[in-house]
């Protein structure tokens, strides 16, 4: 394998499939242009300190993957899905009722106008700047998916979005969600990131949403491709008056896994929820870097972290708060706490606070530890083995997280996850 | 059942035991007395395995086996139970997870079958009722929030729940006030049984009047220094450590704490 060049491969920038409507052809055609000369990360990009040394794209990865012949495995999860197969919304493998007030299309489905319409709002929640890859999704997503919820609709069970990587070949995959929640509008998204075959694949993944006045939206994120997967994911959202976003982020590591998650409050009252939970082992490598920005007075939001990192693993965790001069009465809580299962795992943590109002309410904590000698010996004394015990401390640092996952069906998917990396954690203790 | 021979010990390259000699048959209470750093709480943290702890020489033996060569969690589910100074808290495993996965783990060595959440939360309710402890105690965290008195009693819940072959409570009546103190002998005396034997680690005298020992010895400097019935303790009570040539720059000051606090 050749090292990636110092600016993003040509390669990278030849986007899959034409059945886009115009508008949405022409956005993709004029983000292309714009990132001719984009550098890739070095260790000296700000953002990217402790993950560029892990992204490692090659041309042979550059190509889009087929989505043609593919089932996927998204009709294996009951209720609500959408089958999102190397980064293409799959009809035939998805179900999803037929309503009235929630419309859930395909970008290549919508009138020219509409896609007008969407293609002036895609973007909208990232910063490009900051977010340098959500610009390449923009530039190569093959087809995308545009859910939007009527004043007032409700979706009455979740919607599994199951984005599988088909790595029969080496590749990419360029999955695109853009959520329009209206006003008090209510809806569960899951989004469960997988993957089938062992060549290097790349996903560059964006979901957006916008949050009108009073909508309340979970969503909840898996992140559980396979070793060959490196994978740069971003959510970005913004929130009307008295909106409410809940995010539940679970991250298993791989051979490079960022997500970038960006929530802007603009509206008086708005509130959000980041839950994040990673785990990593063996080489592993996961890159959580989240921003909340309290733009509007009065808003709410609460951040809680945990990362733990078994063996030779790397964690890293950037969490930005900035609250602009007219955000008064913001009330922000970030918690990041990291645990160390070996003296060879790397957790690089970095809270960032930017605060421009007098009348807030602002707290950040962060700490990394190991687990503690005396609760292992403790649980030992009383018969339970030395490999349960740190099972029980090493949960005990994510069951409150993982808890308030709220639907049950994705908390058992989680679990057994975690069961799987404990097997190996633990395996020599 | 116990046999402890010229057993030596050391923390960070400091020994602290320096050749104790101790048996104790089963059924039999003894208590173990002396001032504040001559060991009597590394002896116990030594028993249950705390690898904080190593062991530079000497033998222990519990029904003809080797203690020693036993991790800490055989030791338990052989019947070793360290009832702590300082229990620790551990904020996200509830106490009845704790307890059940301890429970489960001695009946699976024992060849017996898992028991049930009913089951157990059955037993648990009864035994919580045992030792003054409301049961929502059973949702909370390991400890976690508990006040001294509380964790003590919590303590003795393990034990009654555990029936262990040998208890060891070191320092189990610090912190208690005199109706905790009550509730814990109580408990304690509930574990009396032929087939038990109960080490009990102590400053002060006025546990043994709880809890009557059969033999008390004093440790000083890391060894046994005299040994007798229940009245040795009680003539310390009466002349202190002095008498056995012992220094105890503390005795004065903590039985100061001691009375104030009663």
């Amino acid at each position: 394998m050749k090292p990636a060049p110092s600016l993003l491969s040509s390669a990278f920038l030849q986007p899959a499939g034409q059945a886009l409507p115009a508008p949405l052809l022409a956005l993709r055609k004029q983000r292309g242009a714009a990132l001719v000369d984009m550098p890739m990360p070095t260790r000296k990009t700000e953002n990217w300190k402790y993950s560029s040394k892990y992204l490692k794209l090659t041309d042979e990865m550059a190509t889009s993957l087929p989505t043609a012949g593919k089932t996927g495995s998204a009709l294996a999860v009951p209720g609500y899905k959408v089958a999102f197969i190397n980064g293409v919304m799959v009809p035939e493998a998805s179900e999803y009722p037929d309503l009235n007030d929630i419309l859930i299309q395909r970008f290549s489905d919508l009138s020219d106008a509409e896609a007008s319409e969407l293609a002036e709002r895609l973007d909208s929640t990232l910063d490009a700047k900051a977010v340098q890859f959500a610009g390449l999704n923009t530039a190569r997503f093959e087809d995308g998916l545009v859910i939007r919820l009527k004043p007032d609709a409700v979706l009455d069970q979740p919607l599994f979005i199951i984005h599988e990587v088909t790595a029969d070949a080496s590749g990419s995959a360029f999955p695109r969600i853009f959520v329009e929640a209206g006003r008090n509008s209510q809806i569960t998204l899951v989004e469960e990131f997988i993957s089938s075959g062992q060549e290097a694949v790349f996903v560059n993944s964006v979901t957006e949403f916008t949050l009108a006045e009073g909508a309340n939206v979970t969503n909840i994120r898996l992140s559980m491709g396979g070793e060959n997967v490196q994978h740069i994911g971003a959510t970005g959202v913004t929130q009307q008056r008295s909106s409410r976003f809940e995010s539940h982020c679970v991250g298993f590591g791989g051979p490079l896994r960022r997500h970038d998650l960006r929530v802007r409050l603009e509206g008086k009252g708005a509130e959000c929820k980041l839950n994040g939970v990673v785990v990593t082992q063996g080489t592993q490598h996961y890159d959580n870097h989240t921003t909340i920005e309290h733009v509007a007075p009065n808003c709410d939001s609460e951040e809680t972290y945990r990362n733990i990192a078994a063996d030779k693993s790397h964690a890293v965790f950037n969490g930005r708060i900035h609250i602009h001069p007219d955000a008064q009465k913001s009330n922000a809580n970030m918690s990041n706490k990291n645990l160390l299962l070996s003296t060879g795992a790397e957790i690089d943590t970095k809270p960032e606070l930017e605060i421009y109002a007098d009348d807030v309410k602002c707290a950040h904590g962060a700490t990394i530890g190991q687990l503690d000698k005396e609760s292992l010996f403790y649980l030992v004394s009383r018969g339970i083995g030395i490999r349960e015990a740190n099972v029980l401390l090493t949960m005990a640092f994510i069951n409150e997280l993982v808890a308030q996952i709220p639907v049950d069906a994705v908390k058992d998917t989680v679990q057994i996850r975690l069961n799987q990396f404990f097997d190996q954690a633990f395996q020599e203790v | 059942m116990l046999s402890i021979k010229n057993l030596h010990a050391s923390v960070e390259g400091k020994e602290i035991l320096k050749g104790i000699n101790l048996e104790i048959k089963a059924g039999e209470v003894h208590a173990i007395m002396g001032p504040n750093g001559s060991g009597k709480s590394t002896l116990a943290q030594v028993l249950a395995g705390n690898d904080a702890f190593e062991v530079t020489s000497g033998s222990v033996t519990m029904h003809g086996e080797d203690l020693l060569e036993k991790a800490t969690e055989e030791r338990a589910r052989d019947g070793v139970f360290l009832a702590f100074q300082y229990p620790v808290e551990i904020p996200g495993v509830s106490n009845l997870q704790f307890m059940r996965t301890s429970v489960n783990a001695m009946r699976h060595h024992r060849g017996e079958s898992e028991m049930n959440a009913a089951e157990f939360m059955k037993l648990a309710r009864e035994i919580s009722k045992q030792v003054d402890l409301d049961p929502a105690f059973l949702k909370r965290g390991v400890n976690e929030g508990f006040s001294g008195g509380e964790k003590k009693r919590n303590e003795i819940m393990q034990a009654l729940m555990l029936q262990p072959k040998l208890a060891i409570l070191d320092e189990t009546d610090s912190g208690l006030d005199i109706d905790a103190l009550k509730v814990v002998s109580d408990g304690v005396n509930a574990l009396r049984a032929e087939d038990r034997a109960i080490l009990m680690v102590t400053h002060y005298q006025r546990l043994l009047d709880h809890i009557v020992p059969d033999f008390v010895h004093v440790l000083a400097e890391g060894k046994i220094v005299k040994s007798g019935g229940r009245e040795l303790a009680l003539e310390l009570e009466e002349r202190g450590y002095a008498w056995l040539g012992i220094k105890d720059d503390e005795t004065a000051a903590s039985s100061a704490l001691s009375n104030s606090a009663n």
